[in-house]
């Protein structure tokens, strides 16, 4: 078990909006490191809305990101990645006429010095970094557990090898802090119980995780926290068993009892 | 143990190289450089050209061609940008020669890397601000930096405007090697060895960090800038060496032709090594090499068909790619990994 540690991200009053639509209203959140923290609301509550915020692809109206004392929204999204911050996405983003092996190096390039010059000519430090490249990609496969299927190409992949897989492109870059967004998506009891303990892997491995998901017992048997949103909007932020039961979340999810009002 | 097809040439040709050991791939590429470096002396043969000379078609359009869609593919196979002005940076380098060659003492060999060098640096001014935009935006942006160094060219007095400039010196002999008009052998040495080197460059590109950053590019751009790829400096980069390719070319072509005008750098030369590139096979570069040659040489065979030419030529390229929609070689879709196959080389 890791120790929860001083806080890596923390997003302050963040507001987003698109044209009228408020997306976010001046959300506050914190991940400490060493910790699993979901992040759970109703569809359009603004999850996915949050990474985008996080990672660059948006840049928020108003509120501030900071990771690790760096403020995210003056960086450009390939900086936010080189920072420590990785991701997944909802729906399989994959290169996928590259295989297993070569997606994940890609991504580990992100911390490799030599350019287009030393590539040209092979010079050492080219070589040995292609070599490093290599050797920690296939390490980072045999971690998540699909090294079998390296060799073959992305978009040929079981799908739930698929999603495995963007886990590991993603550690490929050496993240400090991973946002994984519905990484069960479309699994069944059986893989989302394998992928509950790849998750908890990878937070013991020294990563910290935010994770969006929506299978509820996924989510109650590894987060340390649970962060409830709700048309942009915080309602809850405790531990599991709190969160379940709190009237502003279960009425999120269910609606008023009809004999409520 | 799997029936080989041998009519897929492509899996063919990467099935005997990989199991071919390091002496037998030396003879192979040895032997195919020697090959098609013969190729000048096959004038007499049933590839010669009615009208044309054949070693004439050997350098332009063959040669150049091959070149040029090298060039462009680096663009528009490798990093997916598609580039509808190419010829431009064809004609800086041209255009280079012609005025350098005429103005000054400088010989072929001393403009070419000054050539190259304001190709890229016409690559880097125009990409910096374009390659932000993607797909069709970018297309259009192209097309037009080309028509507008056509323009440019076309109505500059440094530049003879519409009469072109004329007397361009031929490059210097080598050695024992000597340029000659009748006689154009040596030219088409040069475009051989000039595609060898690109053919090089590219191949020591694509299975390293910048082939792959190209790769993702291509694939998913907003998931490679999101793991951490500077999509733009890449962009950047691919199109500066595709820039640099066309305008290598464009201060031999000019060299060889002795006489340049504007007319020669239309829209039409894009689109036709656009065509190549098609043709053969976006993105693989013995594709591109075969296609392109088929479609530089194809014209002047047929020549004997005077007008029905052109037609001839429009029904082949409509024939073969109802055929094989991919080209005639596609790009690598095998289960192999790149980066595997390197560490093997």
């Amino acid at each position: 078990m890791a120790k929860i540690g001083k806080t890596l991200l923390k997003l302050d009053n963040v507001t987003m909006k698109f044209g009228g639509v408020t997306a976010l209203n001046g959300v506050n959140l914190e991940v400490k490191e060493g910790e699993i923290l979901a992040l759970i609301g109703p569809n359009g509550a603004g999850k996915t809305t949050v990474f985008n915020v996080i990672t660059g692809v948006y840049k928020q109206t108003s509120g501030v990101v900071d990771f690790d004392g760096i403020s995210l929204g003056d960086q450009k999204r390939y900086q936010v990645t080189a920072l420590g911050v990785a991701r997944t996405f909802q729906n399989i983003r994959l290169w996928g006429d590259m295989t297993a092996l070569e997606n994940v190096i890609t991504a580990t390039d992100v911390h490799k010095k030599s350019g287009l010059v030393g590539a040209l000519f092979g010079f050492p430090r080219a070589r040995r970094e292609e070599e490093e490249n290599r050797e920690k990609a296939m390490e980072i496969l045999r971690f998540i557990g699909i090294d079998e299927y390296s060799d073959r190409l992305a978009k040929n992949l079981p799908y739930g090898v698929q999603r495995r897989l963007e886990i590991a492109r993603a550690l490929g870059t050496s993240p400090k802090l991973v946002l994984l967004d519905e990484p069960a998506a479309g699994f069944n009891p059986a893989e989302k119980v394998e992928l509950a303990a790849t998750i908890k892997r990878v937070r013991d491995a020294g990563y910290t995780v935010l994770l969006i998901e929506h299978d509820m017992s996924l989510i109650m048997g590894i987060s340390d926290r649970v962060v409830v949103l709700d048309f942009g909007t915080k309602i809850a932020d405790d531990i599991p068993s709190v969160v379940q039961n709190d009237p502003r979340v279960i009425e999120a999810y269910l609606g008023v009892p009809a004999d409520a009002s | 143990m799997k029936i080989r097809n041998y009519w897929n040439l492509r899996d063919f040709g990467a099935n005997l190289w990989e199991n071919a050991g390091r002496p037998v791939r030396v003879a192979i590429v040895l032997g195919s450089i020697l090959l098609v470096g013969l190729l000048p002396f096959m004038g007499g043969s049933i590839l010669a050209t009615p009208i044309a000379a054949f070693d004439a078609v050997l350098v332009y359009p063959v040669g150049m061609f091959v070149l040029m869609s090298l060039g462009l593919n680096i663009v528009v196979g490798k990093s997916g940008m598609l580039d509808l002005g190419y010829v431009a940076f064809f004609a800086i380098g041209a255009y280079t020669m012609a005025y350098l060659g005429t103005t000054t003492n400088l010989n072929t060999w001393e403009i070419m890397p000054i050539g190259i060098a304001l190709a890229m640096i016409a690559g880097v001014l125009l990409g910096i601000p374009t390659l932000r935009l993607r797909g069709d935006y970018l297309a259009i942006v192209t097309l037009g930096f080309g028509e507008i160094v056509r323009l440019i060219l076309l109505n500059s007095t440094w530049s003879k405007g519409p009469n072109g400039i004329a007397n361009i010196p031929m490059p210097p002999d080598l050695g024992p090697l000597k340029f000659e008009l009748k006689n154009q052998r040596v030219f088409f040495w040069v475009v051989m060895a000039m595609i060898l080197l690109t053919i090089w460059m590219i191949r020591r590109l694509t299975v390293r960090r910048p082939g792959r950053a190209w790769e993702a590019i291509r694939q998913d751009e907003d998931a490679a800038e999101l793991m951490g790829i500077h999509t733009l400096k890449y962009k950047i980069w691919s199109f500066t060496l595709g820039a640099a390719v066309g305008g290598a070319a464009g201060v031999l072509f000019a060299s060889k032709n002795l006489y340049i005008a504007p007319e020669m750098f239309t829209l039409n030369v894009s689109i036709l090594i656009l065509a190549c590139v098609v043709f053969g096979g976006i993105g693989n570069i013995w594709g591109v090499v075969i296609g392109a040659a088929i479609l530089g040489y194809l014209p002047d065979r047929i020549r004997f068909i005077s007008d029905a030419r052109l037609l001839a030529f429009g029904l082949v390229l409509v024939v073969v790619m109802n055929f094989r929609p991919d080209g005639l070689l596609p790009r690598k879709k095998r289960e192999k990994a790149i980066v595997k196959r390197e560490a093997n080389a």
